[in-house]
């Protein structure tokens, strides 16, 4: 079937004088092109029954690299602690951390299908996580998420809410076998409200966050919190520089002209420290109160920014390692500083997503011993309503109805006397907060807004 | 038989082609019964994007015109598949009408409408682009496809619903995009699920067929006048004006098909993810078929089909190891490297350059 009159033509010279035939440039731009996006596609762009096999999908590439990274050292250091103390059931358990890459759902595939995962944690993204919850949910593994946001995957009420899988503006995608051991948006956004409120009152707030879904909804929900808590906030600006983007100094230069009491931001990750060095540069840490962030209180960004980091601003995350006194925490910060002091590329104290990570994987192993196997309809039985007692943020407990761990967030003011074994500031005077369904349903109310408690 | 159907493929130069298209026929149909469910998937999907790739290079390697934006028609296609199965089917009462049958009138709906909109942008899109050549064909492509990606990335057509009074302000739900669920179909006693993650054969065996139509609805074109006059297009344009072509309207009518069969192969890939993101319109997304074809081999029908297979399966094994894993854009480099220097018409030349070495040696 091939074409054979061009074969040959193309084998043979023309001879002519034109330097670049059209055969030879459309050759040349097609290749061209593809050796380009070789370079390029990285962002988006990884049983036996002897053992217990976990899998798990983090981004591990790319933005957030330095987030997966640390979802996977803490899942690992669990997974060692356990094996050391007999495993589950007397069976170690063995892990494998994949990469989203460029086809996420491919990996969960390939990880509950041909490496047979029994239990899977994961995902590093919220747009990832609700595009494959319907593949997860024919799996039929029970997976844990352990870094996302988004409140809807947690919200079961479709009725109040909408169905996320059945319009475009559902706001409830609760899935049967998908749990969650971090805080959510809805957590997050409510600390802040609430430390807003409890220590300024009402102010003018300006807002700053990464363009897509998660800044957008961070917003939103902060100022359905606000309003629920009775603050009459003025809002005076709203700025979403793009993901991952190089320059923010057109936006930051928006919120200093309308000079807010208060700046409110949903930066993570390499945005988190791209908005601090831009931000300090600019000045605007002088000209506001002060600067709140949901996420983006981690040691890598603190480690990135080295001396930079204004002191005195407040940023929140899902874990920070002092901010626990209790002994599981200890014997956690303990593991996984022997794992990593030696390590000169990985900070020796746990990132924000470091305690939710390292409780799933402590949380599964009282889930399998407690249905006596892998089963996972029993796995996911015993999960529901299922206490961690070896949490490192404290006891917390599964709710049974929308399979969201009761997870405090922690807030932290910055500082460079903080406890860290790195050049860098770190947060102190940490204070958690946790929030019920009931409570949430109440401040939200009116709002549209599903607690995803 | 009318038109000695007969004769013509017992005639010596067909019988061999004859039998390798039913032996590849029985190997596909036969497949997901033997491999297990992740790579009855792999298997869709790649079959998808053979069928894709195929109709990029419709315009590619025989009218040569290098379009960087064919993931515009996934997109218009993917969107539209994503609405109808969420909201249009249920508003139009198909589940009280057919019964246990539904899904499928949805799945064939979805299909065709999913199509047609493909087909409906390419004709839009196509009659601009066609007025540019070359590299300029190329930027122009790529820069549509961008403006898609933003438009719908950026939830454009929410926001302008909503200034209408029209909606939540949401559209194509920004960057998380569309997702749904699909469910069981009852056909006349026979029970499956449409798309079933965990063992998806009945939507494998149906994009087995979908693809198969659909390869062999671009055979017949390329063997046709038509596609004669596209090689004549894509070997000297001047000439063919000469010749009395209006070049530029056939290339705005073979960028109609391309579009139109990539709108195709997109609804299936869409079926196959139960979703669409703003990503799947992104440049990086319109690269793949491009990357497909020139690792196939653009000058046989087939080229782009075995581009797709060593594509996918190639990413399937740096994705067993963690180190290849790690530098897959190297080692993807590198194996594109090897094919551009040393084969003239990708892989599909070299294996016919090794037949042709066998035949020799036998002789």
């Amino acid at each position: 079937m091939s074409d054979d009159r061009t074969q040959q033509d193309s084998t043979s010279s023309d001879g002519t004088s034109r330097g670049l035939n059209r055969r030879h440039f459309l050759a040349a731009a097609g290749t061209g092109a593809t050796a380009a996006v070789a370079g390029c596609t990285g962002l988006d762009g990884g049983g036996g029954s002897d053992t217990i096999k976990i899998g798990g999908v983090y981004l591990l590439s790319g933005i957030a690299q330095a987030l997966g990274t640390s979802s996977a050292n803490a899942a690992e250091v669990a997974v060692k602690q356990i094996n050391e103390n007999g495993g589950i059931n007397g069976k170690d358990i063995e892990i494998e951390v994949r990469d989203h890459g460029e086809d996420p759902q491919a990996q969960i595939r390939s990880l509950a299908q041909e490496f047979n995962a029994d239990v899977m944690i994961g995902l590093t993204s919220s747009g990832v996580t609700l595009a494959s919850a319907p593949t997860i949910e024919s799996l039929g593994v029970p997976f844990t998420l352990t870094d996302i946001g988004t409140p809807y995957i947690t919200e079961p009420d479709t009725e109040s809410y909408g169905n996320y899988f059945e319009s475009d503006s559902g706001r409830a995608a609760f899935t049967p076998n998908m749990f969650r051991t971090n805080s959510n948006t809805s957590h997050m956004t409510y600390a802040i409200a609430k430390y807003v409120a409890d220590n300024y009152g009402e102010s003018r707030v300006a807002n700053m966050g990464p363009d897509y879904a998660y800044g957008q909804q961070c917003w939103d929900y902060f100022k359905a919190y606000s309003e629920g808590l009775g603050m009459n906030h003025e809002y005076v600006t709203s700025e979403f520089p793009s993901l991952g983007a190089s320059d923010m100094t057109p936006q930051i230069n928006s919120v200093l002209s309308a000079d807010p009491d208060l700046l409110f931001t949903s930066f993570w990750a390499g945005d988190a420290t791209t908005f601090i060095s831009q931000a300090a540069e600019q000045g605007l840490f002088e000209e506001v109160d002060d600067v709140f962030d949901t996420i983006g209180a981690d040691p890598t960004v603190y480690e990135a920014l080295g001396d930079t980091t204004p002191e005195g601003i407040h940023m929140s995350g899902w874990y920070w390692p002092t901010a626990y006194d209790n002994e599981n925490n200890q014997a956690f910060l303990d593991a996984y500083r022997e794992e990593f002091q030696d390590d000169d590329t990985t900070p020796s104290i746990p990132g924000f997503t470091g305690g939710s990570t390292y409780a799933a994987i402590y949380m599964y192993k009282k889930a399998i011993e407690a249905a006596g196997g892998t089963n996972p309809e029993d796995v996911i039985s015993e999960l529901e309503g299922i206490t961690i007692d070896n949490d490192p943020r404290g006891q917390t407990t599964i709710k049974e109805d929308t399979h969201q761990a009761t997870a405090p967030c922690v807030i932290g003011e910055t500082s460079f006397d903080a406890d860290v074994p790195y050049d860098g500031a770190g947060l102190v005077n940490t204070q958690t907060y946790t929030l019920t369904r009931e409570r949430s349903l109440e401040l939200l109310d009116g709002s549209g807004l599903g607690p995803g408690l | 038989m009318s038109y000695g159907v007969r004769e013509r493929l017992l005639a010596p130069d067909n019988r061999m082609r004859v039998v390798g298209v039913a032996a590849v026929a029985i190997v596909l149909v036969a497949a997901p019964f033997v491999l297990g469910g992740f790579q009855t998937s792999l298997l869709a999907r790649t079959l998808v994007f053979a069928l894709f790739a195929t109709a990029f290079n419709l315009l590619y390697g025989y009218t040569g015109l290098l379009s960087f934006g064919h993931a515009m028609f996934v997109a218009a296609s993917g969107y539209t598949v994503a609405k109808i199965v969420q909201q249009v089917a249920p508003a139009l009462g198909i589940e009280s009408i057919f019964g246990g049958a539904a899904l499928m009138v949805v799945w064939i709906l979805a299909l065709v409408i999913g199509t047609a909109m493909a087909a409906l942008l390419a004709v839009f899109i196509g009659y601009l682009s066609v007025q540019l050549e070359e590299i300029y064909f190329a930027m122009i492509t790529l820069s549509f496809s961008m403006a898609i990606w933003v438009i719908v990335n950026q939830d454009i057509i929410g926001s302008a619903l909503a200034a209408l009074g029209i909606g939540g302000g949401t559209f194509t739900n920004g960057s998380d995009g569309l997702t749904f669920r699909l469910g069981e179909v009852d056909l006349f006693g026979l029970e499956f699920r449409l798309v079933d993650i965990a063992d998806p054969i009945a939507f494998y065996l149906l994009t087995l067929l979908v693809v198969a139509i659909g390869m062999y609805a671009l055979y017949r074109v390329i063997n046709s006048p038509f596609g004669t006059t596209c090689q004549a297009i894509r070997e000297n344009p001047e000439r063919a004006r000469a010749l009395g072509i209006d070049t530029q309207f056939h290339s705005w009518m073979t960028f109609i098909i391309s579009g139109a069969f990539s709108g195709l192969a997109g609804a299936m890939l869409v079926m196959l993810k139960t979703g669409i993101l703003p990503s799947d319109a992104f440049w990086t997304s319109s690269a793949t078929p491009v990357v497909m074809t020139v690792i196939g081999g653009p000058y046989a029908f087939l080229g782009p089909a075995v581009g797709a297979f060593t594509y996918e399966y190639l990413r399937w094994i740096i994705r067993q190891y963690p180190l290849l894993e790690e530098f897959w854009e190297f080692s993807f480099g590198f194996l594109l490297l090897i094919v551009v220097l040393f084969f003239d018409n990708g892989v599909y030349g070299g294996i016919q350059r090794l037949r042709e070495y066998v035949s020799d040696r036998q002789e």
